[in-house]
């Protein structure tokens, strides 16, 4: 084996070989330091690429921070209404059966406003991928209350923390989805944690393989860290997530 | 030319089976028509009215009828409205011995014992294709056959046996057909 | 030419599928529901897809998705699931995504709906209000050529008489002419290339091919419909020229007045109609040709006075009209009342003519 001589400076410019940022990625994004929700984008366009449906691929994106994504997907994406995500991707679909159509929606999007979509979307087994970005809070709007925000959580509606007589209870999508017989795959994973993070793209692959499969829906819902909603730290983010969202949220598949 | 019908009767004397029937039996040959519907919830004794305009190029009618030429009239229950509507001297359907010919306005009025008629040639629920059979025999508007053919286009695979039965009654009620006398009114010639 | 007797519903179903439409989604309500229950049946034959949705919001949004898919589009119900659909329909109008949206109305009151529009931001929606099934059964084909020509959704008016009715029609494909491509629709051919699609109404585009933004795009979705205003309003109109008084009417109402002038007429008064085929783009400026010589503008309607507006703005001579319409409803709450009725029609009319000139 030789040893590389670093006396010197490099003869030439380097030689771009290989690029760790999926190709999928047309920029930074804009979101908080700390958020996880760039994390999930990552992983989920890396499985596009993995499993070579990039060129049949089309999202649909709903209203959130992620929203913004929309400007550096390198996919077909249609930025629809609040919450009617999977409305408008059994439109899709039902129409380009041979696409790959997902959905990229917030707790607030999926939970909130369109809990009756994504329900409905599950019962008809329509053959579509359907990700919440599950963080607790409407971060895009300031950080209020949604329909996930865990007990005890502080947000703007709900300062003195989330409270089960005044504020009623948090509602757990992917168990609700899990219970309908048209979803074929449902999963919640984290993005809190490197080996959280390996596990979701697990989950999303297989997501997107039940897919192709025609086996039915399939939903992933990942938890995401927004420290600024919360009132913690970037560096606390990952951790807090651990202790709130998760204790309230377990990770793993719900069907297989 | 158009010819307008009104038909009026109660659920359950086969109101809108025979209006459509016409009104298939007249677009089968190759005509114009329109047919409207009016009828209450119930399935049975309540209001039932339909329309029929037949034309021989696109129709000018109006979906609720202006006016009307001719009416058969099954019951004399709910029949004002329809009956407020016909313009006078046209010919007229009545389903005896439940309405009473005197209480129509100045038309041209024939009658038939529809029930008797349909009982006698063993096909007592077809009413309706009595009166129906009348009314062409006195009005000529379709081909005879046009009638029959409409009439079989129209039993869903459920009721398909019941063709022959319904053929008899609108065979049945061309001939029973005669003109109704009305008091001191004309008698149709 | 064979003519087939179908219900309205059924017609307008079976022209629309003659159009090339392949997606429909609807919630029943009455009288639309005849409607969805024929796109139900006809649709799966030509390979289509039909879904009964959950409600009248899923409904317009699969239609949306089903649109920027590149797929002739179309949900439906009546103004009071139109009601629930103007969020979408506006957001179609102003990310330009064509589909069409069949309101089987109960009656007329809803023309504020389908002109002024309940959604958001600065958009028209082009609408088409046939008089009678034939020409619903040209509508049904012509919204989807104008909702492709302008990328735009289309709003088909309807009513109970339309959708019950049943005539002899004959259905096959129109023509109204050349459409351009749709390479916008999503199709996932373009994702990973660096130039993938984006349909969004803040039409930001992407960060390596940045779009117009908001400001820029919803400028031009205006002039957009500005531009739309000036080719596409449609308006028929009979005895103008020596017409002492004009009655106005749009829909199965104007079927009605044409009826009663026609024998108003052979009575030797000079009265004469005028009919908007499009309620959006309003044909103003046919209206105000058409009521110059005019001593009386009679508005018939069955609303509390809709179109009226309409009416008022575009008048050669905004006191020479009046208002001889009014609400009307069956007791049943879902069809027309007495108004609707050609005797009715004709004594208001008569009436309004007997008050004499304006001064």
């Amino acid at each position: 084996m030789t040893v590389i001589d670093s006396s010197r400076p490099p003869a030439g410019p380097a030689r771009r070989v290989a690029d760790s940022r999926p190709s999928l990625l047309l920029g930074e994004h804009s979101l908080c330091p700390g958020c996880g929700e760039p994390v999930a984008l990552r992983v989920l366009l890396e499985v596009l690429q993995e499993l070579e449906i990039v060129q049949r691929s089309i999202g649909v994106v709903g209203h959130g921070c992620y929203g913004s994504f929309v400007r550096i997907m390198d996919v077909d994406v249609l930025q629809c209404l609040h919450g009617r995500a999977p409305a408008c991707a059994t439109g899709i679909k039902r129409v380009r059966p041979t696409c790959v159509v997902f959905t990229l929606q917030g707790d607030g999007d999926m939970a909130n406003e369109g809990l009756q979509e994504v329900l409905h979307a599950a019962a008809r087994g329509e053959k579509i991928t359907c990700v919440m970005l599950n963080n607790g809070v409407f971060g895009d709007t300031g950080g209020q209350l949604t329909a996930t925000t865990v007990l005890g959580q502080r947000t703007k509606t709900s300062l003195d923390g989330r409270d089960a007589e005044t504020h009623g209870y948090p509602i757990p999508v992917a168990e609700l989805v899990a219970a309908l017989r048209g979803a074929a795959y449902v999963a919640r994973g984290a993005v809190s944690t490197a080996a959280a993070v390996a596990q979701t793209k697990r989950m999303l692959r297989r997501a997107f393989e039940t897919q192709l499969s025609g086996a039915g829906f399939s939903l992933v819902e990942i938890l995401t860290m927004c420290p600024t909603g919360w009132f913690v730290s970037a560096r606390e983010g990952p951790g807090y997530l651990g202790d709130s969202m998760e204790r309230a949220y377990p990770l793993g598949e719900l069907t297989r | 030319m158009e010819r307008e019908l009104v038909v009026t009767g109660i659920g359950g004397q086969g109101i809108q089976l025979l209006a459509k029937t016409l009104a298939l039996a007249a677009t089968r040959e190759g005509r114009h028509a329109m047919l409207s519907a009016d009828y209450g919830g119930e399935m049975r004794g309540g209001p039932s009215r339909a329309s029929v305009v037949i034309g021989d190029s696109p129709l000018r009618a109006l979906p609720v009828l202006a006016s009307a030429w001719s009416a058969i009239v099954a019951h004399h229950r709910f029949s004002e409205p329809a009956l407020a509507r016909l313009r006078p001297g046209g010919p007229a359907i009545v389903n005896l011995p439940l309405v009473d010919p005197s209480s129509l306005p100045p038309m041209v009025v024939y009658g038939v014992d529809a029930a008797a008629v349909a009982a006698s040639v063993d096909a007592p629920q077809a009413i309706g294709f009595v009166l129906l059979g009348a009314y062409n025999a006195v009005t000529r508007l379709v081909a005879p056959e046009s009638l029959a053919a409409a009439m079989e286009e129209l039993l869903p695979p459920y009721r398909k046996q019941h063709a022959a039965a319904n053929a008899r009654a609108l065979a049945a009620g061309a001939v029973a057909v005669r003109p109704a006398r009305r008091a001191g009114a004309e008698v149709a010639g | 030419m064979t003519l087939e007797l179908l219900e309205g519903s059924e017609a307008i179903a079976a022209s629309a599928i003659a159009a090339g439409c392949r997606f429909f989604a609807g919630y029943p309500m009455s009288p639309f529901t005849g409607l969805l229950e024929s796109m139900s049946r006809l649709l799966p034959a030509v390979g289509g897809v039909c879904l009964n949705a959950e409600s009248e919001i899923e409904g317009v949004n699969m239609a949306l998705g089903a649109a920027a898919a590149g797929a002739r589009a179309a949900t439906g119900s009546c103004g009071q699931g139109i009601a629930l659909m103007q969020e979408a329909i506006a957001e179609a109008a102003l990310n330009e995504t064509p589909f069409v949206v069949f309101n089987m109305a109960r009656n007329q009151q809803d023309y504020f709906q389908s002109t002024r529009g309940g959604g958001w931001g600065d958009y028209r929606t082009i609408t088409l209000a046939p008089k009678d099934i034939p020409e619903a059964v040209e509508h049904a084909q012509l919204a989807f050529h104008l909702a492709d020509k302008h990328r735009a959704p289309v709003i088909f008016y309807g009513d109970p008489l339309i959708a019950q009715t049943r005539v002899g029609v004959s259905i096959r494909p129109l023509d109204f002419g050349p459409l351009p491509p749709k390479d916008w629709a999503l199709d996932g051919t373009r994702s990973g290339t660096g130039k993938s699609r984006q349909i969004w109404t803040w039409a930001m585009g992407k960060a390596t091919d940045p779009g117009p933004g908001p400001d820029r795009h919803w400028r031009a979705i205006a002039a957009k419909f500005d531009a739309i205003a000036k080719v596409e309003a449609r308006h028929e109109q009979a005895h103008v020229e020596d017409a002492e008084t004009l009655v106005v009417a749009f829909g199965s109402a104007a079927k009605f007045v044409e009826y009663v002038v026609a024998e108003l007429r052979a009575e030797g008064h000079r009265i004469g109609w005028f009919r908007p085929v499009t309620l959006w783009p309003f044909p103003g400026e046919a209206l105000a040709k058409a009521t110059a010589g005019a001593r009386r503008v009679l508005v018939f309607e069955l609303n509390a006075g809709q179109m009226l507006d309409d009416v008022l703005i575009h008048a050669a001579d905004r006191s020479a009209v009046r208002f001889i319409g009014g609400v009307s409803i069956a007791e049943s709450g879902l069809a027309y009342g007495e108004l609707m009725d050609a005797p009715v029609i004709r004594d208001r009319i008569l009436a309004a003519v007997g008050e004499g000139t304006r001064s």
